[in-house]
Parts: C-alpha cells; sequence; structure tokens
C-alpha cells in the first residue's frame, strides 16, 4: 500500500496555500450561520415544517453535507484532471513502484484530509453557534467524509475518461447545483413534488444530510444503517469503476 | 539466444491501439553495462516499446523479460530497479527541484538517510546545486532534462531508460547531457536511449536497433551497420535541376549508390574527392560539394529509401 504517498505529496503542496484555504473554510460557515441565523432564518422562525428543528439547524446540517458534496466532487474533476493531463503527474509517479490502484486510493484519502480540513471547522462553528448538543453529533463527521469521498469516486471516474475539461461546467450546473438545492438541504423534501421526493431519495446528498441530522439532532435509526449503506456501495462502485477508468486512461 | 547478462530480452513484442499497431513483433536482448539504442523516425515505435518495458504499458503479445522479470505481473518489482526519463518532461511544477528529488525517494521507499546525500549528490552531477530552491518552471529546457535524469537515478537503478533525451535542446544544453550520460555509461550502468539523432545514436550507443513503421529494420553497432549499409564516404552535391537526371544516370556505374533527394544528390563512393573530380572532369557543374564521412542517417536512407528526420 503506496496510497499515502499520493497524500504526502499533495499536503506539501497544500501546505504552501493553507493559510488561505483555511481562513476561507473557517470564514465561509460563519458568514452562512450568521447570515442564516440573523436573517433569513429569523423570517422562517416558528415554521414547524422543518423537522422540528429551528430553520438554522436546519440549515446548517443540510449546508455541512452539501458543502462536502460540493468540494469532494470538486476535488475529483479540475484537480484530478491537472494530474492527468496538464501536468501529467501520474505518469511520474506511475514510473516509480506506485501503482494505478495507489494513485486512485491516494487521492480519495486525500478528498478525505480536504473534506476533514472543511467539515470540522465548519462543525466547530456549528457548536459555537449551540447546534451541537451531544457526543453523538461528533458523528457527522465521518458521514460527511463518506458523502464527499464517495461522490468524488464517482466523478473521479469520469474525469478520467474525459478528453477536455468542458464537461465540468455542465456537471456542475446540473448535477451539484440541483442535487445541492433539492436533496433536502435548505427546504425538507416533502415540499417537493412525489416524482421529485423519489429523485431526491436517489441522491448521495439527500443521504448525507439525513445522516447529518440523525446524528447532530435527531436519533439514530434503522434508516441510519440504510443510509450509511446506501453511501458505502456508492463508495464501493465508485472506486471500481474509478480505478478501471485511471488503468486506462493511464495505462494505455 | 537468451544470455544470462540479458537485462531486457523481448521476443516478437507487440503493441496494438486497436486496429493500429504501433510495435510489431520486434525482438532485442540489452545486455548489462552496454548502452543500447532505438534509433527511428517519429511514430516508428520507440515511446511504445520504452513504454512496455518501463511496466507503464502492457504489452498487447510476445514476450518481455526485464531484469529477469515479468514487467505486466511483477510491475513494482521491476520499476523499484528501473529508472525513467520520459519523452515529455513530467516534473512535479508545484513542487520545488529538491522537493522533486526528495518527493521522488519517497516514491521509491528510498531512507531519509540515504535520500539526503544522495539528492546532494545528483544535483551536483547534473549541475543544479545551485537552483535546488527554485521552482520548476523558470527552468530552462536542458535543466529540466537535467533534473528529469536525476529523478531517473534516485533509486540507484541498474538500467535507466531515456526515450529522446535531447529533443529539443539546443547544441550547448545536448553536449552537456550527453556528456553526463557518458558518465554514467563509464559507472557501468545500462543505458537504453530512443532518438531519432543519427549523432546521438552514434555517440552514445555501443549497439542499436533500427526502427521503422512498428518494425526493427537492422541491428548492430554504429560502425558495423555504416560498414554493412553504407560506404566509407559521401558526396552531397547541389546542382542544376536540368542536369541532375543526367548526372545520376552518368554516375549510376561509377559509385555504389545514387540517392536523390529533393534539394541534393548523395553518391557512395569510398573515395568522395577522387568522385568530385570525376564529375568535374565530366563537364558537371556544381552549385555546391560536400565530401564527409557515412553516417547511420545513410544506413536509414539506404534501407527505407527516406531520411531520418523529415
Ligand atoms: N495511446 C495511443 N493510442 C493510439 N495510438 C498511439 C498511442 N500511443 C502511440 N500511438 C501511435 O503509435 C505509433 C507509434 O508511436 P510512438 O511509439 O510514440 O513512436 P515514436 O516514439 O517512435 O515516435 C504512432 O503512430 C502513434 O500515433
Ligand atoms: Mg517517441
Amino acid at each position: 500500500m503506496n496510497a499515502y504517498k499520493v497524500v504526502a505529496r499533495n499536503r506539501i503542496v497544500y501546505w504552501r496555500v493553507w493559510r488561505t484555504s483555511f481562513f476561507l473554510t473557517v470564514l465561509a460557515p460563519v458568514m452562512f450561520l450568521s447570515a442564516m441565523g440573523l436573517g433569513l432564518g429569523s423570517l422562517v422562525e416558528g415554521d414547524r415544517a422543518f423537522g422540528g428543528l429551528d430553520y438554522r439547524t436546519f440549515f446548517a446540517t443540510g449546508m455541512l453535507a452539501a458543502t462536502c458534496m460540493q468540494t469532494g466532487v470538486f476535488e475529483a474533476t479540475y484537480p484530478i484532471m491537472a494530474k492527468i493531463v496538464w501536468q501529467r503527474n501520474y505518469e511520474a509517479m506511475l514510473a516509480s513502484p506506485l501503482s494505478v490502484r495507489d494513485i486512485f486510493l491516494g487521492e480519495m484519502l486525500w478528498v478525505g484530509v480536504t473534506l476533514a480540513q472543511l467539515a470540522i471547522p465548519f462543525f466547530a462553528v456549528m457548536a459555537a453557534f449551540g447546534i451541537v448538543d451531544s457526543p453523538m453529533a461528533l458523528m457527522a463527521i465521518p458521514a460527511v467524509l463518506l458523502v464527499g469521498m464517495s461522490c468524488a469516486t464517482v466523478v473521479a471516474a469520469m474525469t478520467a475518461s474525459l478528453q477536455t475539461d468542458e464537461a465540468f461546467t455542465w456537471l456542475f450546473r446540473l448535477v451539484v447545483t440541483p442535487l445541492f438545492l433539492l436533496s433536502g438541504t435548505f427546504f425538507p423534501i416533502e415540499e417537493l413534488p412525489e416524482w421529485g421526493r423519489l429523485v431526491a431519495q436517489l441522491t448521495p446528498l439527500f443521504h448525507g444530510v439525513e445522516l447529518v441530522r440523525q446524528f447532530m439532532v435527531g436519533s439514530p435509526s434503522l434508516t441510519t444503517i440504510w443510509h450509511i449503506g446506501y453511501l458505502v456501495a456508492l463508495f464501493g462502485i465508485g472506486t471500481v469503476l474509478g480505478i478501471r477508468a485511471f488503468e486506462k486512461r493511464l495505462r494505455p | 539466444m537468451t544470455t544470462s547478462d540479458a537485462l531486457i530480452s523481448a521476443r516478437s513484442l507487440t503493441k496494438r491501439f486497436d486496429p493500429f499497431v504501433a510495435v510489431d513483433g520486434i525482438d532485442f536482448e540489452v545486455r548489462r553495462g552496454e548502452a543500447f539504442g532505438f534509433l527511428g523516425p517519429n511514430g516508428a515505435g520507440k515511446t511504445s516499446t520504452m513504454r512496455m518495458i518501463a511496466c507503464i504499458s502492457p504489452p498487447s503479445g510476445g514476450e518481455l523479460r526485464v531484469i529477469g522479470m515479468d514487467p505486466v505481473t511483477q510491475a513494482s518489482e521491476v520499476k523499484a530497479r528501473i529508472g525513467v526519463v520520459p519523452q515529455m518532461d513530467n516534473l512535479d511544477i508545484e513542487l520545488t527541484v529538491r522537493e522533486n528529488l526528495e518527493m521522488y525517494a519517497r516514491y521509491f521507499d528510498v531512507p531519509r538517510e540515504v535520500a539526503g546525500p544522495r539528492i546532494d549528490d545528483l544535483l551536483d552531477f547534473v549541475q543544479l546545486t545551485e537552483r535546488s530552491s527554485s521552482k520548476v518552471e523558470p527552468l530552462s529546457g536542458g535543466m529540466k532534462r537535467r533534473l528529469t535524469i536525476a529523478r531517473s537515478l534516485i533509486n540507484d537503478p541498474d538500467l535507466i531508460l531515456l526515450d529522446e533525451p535531447t529533443t529539443g535542446l539546443d547544441p550547448q544544453a545536448r553536449h552537456l547531457v550527453w556528456d553526463r550520460l557518458y558518465r554514467l555509461k563509464q559507472r557501468g550502468v545500462t543505458l537504453v536511449i530512443t532518438t531519432h539523432y543519427m549523432d546521438e545514436a552514434e555517440q552514445l550507443c555501443d549497439r542499436l536497433v533500427v526502427m521503422d513503421k512498428a518494425k526493427i529494420v537492422t541491428e548492430g553497432s554504429p560502425r558495423d551497420l555504416i560498414n554493412r549499409y553504407s560506404t566509407r564516404e559521401v558526396l552531397e552535391v547541389r546542382i542544376d535541376d536540368e542536369v541532375r537526371e543526367k548526372l545520376i544516370a552518368a554516375m549510376q556505374g561509377s559509385v555504389d549508390k545514387v540517392e536523390s533527394l529533393p534539394d541534393r544528390v548523395l553518391l557512395y563512393t569510398e573515395n568522395g574527392d577522387a568522385t568530385l573530380a570525376s564529375i568535374h572532369e565530366q563537364g558537371f557543374e556544381t552549385v555546391s560539394a560536400l565530401v564527409r564521412r557515412a553516417t547511420l542517417e545513410d544506413v536509414f536512407l539506404t534501407i527505407t529509401g527516406r531520411s531520418l528526420v523529415e
């Protein structure tokens, strides 16, 4: 297992810019939560349509999962395309004892590290806003890592089979943004028409959002296992497809 | 005919990119300690061959052994013992010169206490010590190439694969690279070099195969090949188009061979000056004339009827 070497390489590069990145990952949730809590949140206060949650809690939990999904997807697009096509890092790695599998798993591990760097400050900000009230809530962190990483595997498989980066724009417009809005992030999926509810339940983000809410403000149940199972299966399938696509692309 | 000191042996080695055949059943053997060349024009299949040896691209057919191992099933073990200089540099542009070597040392599991001094030595060897904390991008083409060579040596390999090591470099940078490769050869490192420059093949290779259109067309030492396929000297003449055909007809019998290229006529002869004198005696006026030693370029031209670099 040489996958950790890929993580080590990315960490060295990331270390140079961590100040800006870290600042943004903390600042963004603080701004969102403040705006929502003080502004929009107060407009919809008292409404019982959010599963019994106040809107700020509803929004923050949804946002945590959605941001991680979006970041996971992003990390599997341009950065991986760059290492395949523009900078050809993988070609250089493949001339060493690293295998395609090491490279793929290493990149997915790195996505996990990136997500942790995002999720932990986000979680801390939520705690500061008084949204966290039990140790069980900490489980939301591995849950959102799983959401981001499972989406990343599938998208990385797609990236490895693309010739240009044009498709990424469409991926964000037609897939990520709708998922972001329609997976119960900003409003409960009960508000959606029948077919919309069905579609939402098929999306990884819906399962991620549900998991976060179950851990942070609800109580885990049998459905928790179903949500985790869905995401683990997605991660497994994505990994198989991803390694296959990387193999085809990098070792023609 | 596999000998025990063969570091690489290939039999009927084939690479297909369906339906295209990039390497068509080639046989060759590289012995320990030699500098072995693949000489051929663009598209001949040199890179495809190198990538199979480097365990990056799986062969589509035939047999291939590298350092006594199978490059498909034992890829990591083989790769641990070879160094690769790819046709296009793929240095990590997000790291510095030194970090590029440090990172590669990690990929190869070179222990930290070994890697440190080795990196110092390698930077010195490729004359990049002063640039060690520079980023990669501002380096010149020659410097990048030298860094790639240093990187290929990080695991102290038995075998180095160099795919067109000096293509695109200016003459001075080329000579510096040649000099370093020559030193490696003296240290006993086995070199496999691809090139479409006949002077590079002549300078560096003990033995080479000439590739054309996915096949090996001939094999031998540079001297051997020149003796076998060419005369000792070549007379190149430029002459007016009206008398060109007449000259070719007139000389056909008195020299070994005449090649007509778009801009000049090549006459293969043991004595270039004598041939030139005879041309002038027959009343032909040449625009210019040059007598030179025969090269691998002439070998290629003789075998394929085309020149190496279009
Ligand atoms: N991945 C690939 N897919 C399809 N064709 C390829 C691929 N790689 C190389 N080729 C083709 O194989 C032939 C040989 O290429 P290559 O081995 O790069 O030759 P050389 O290095 O001698 O210039 C070329 O015609 C090239 O277009
Ligand atoms: Mg080539």
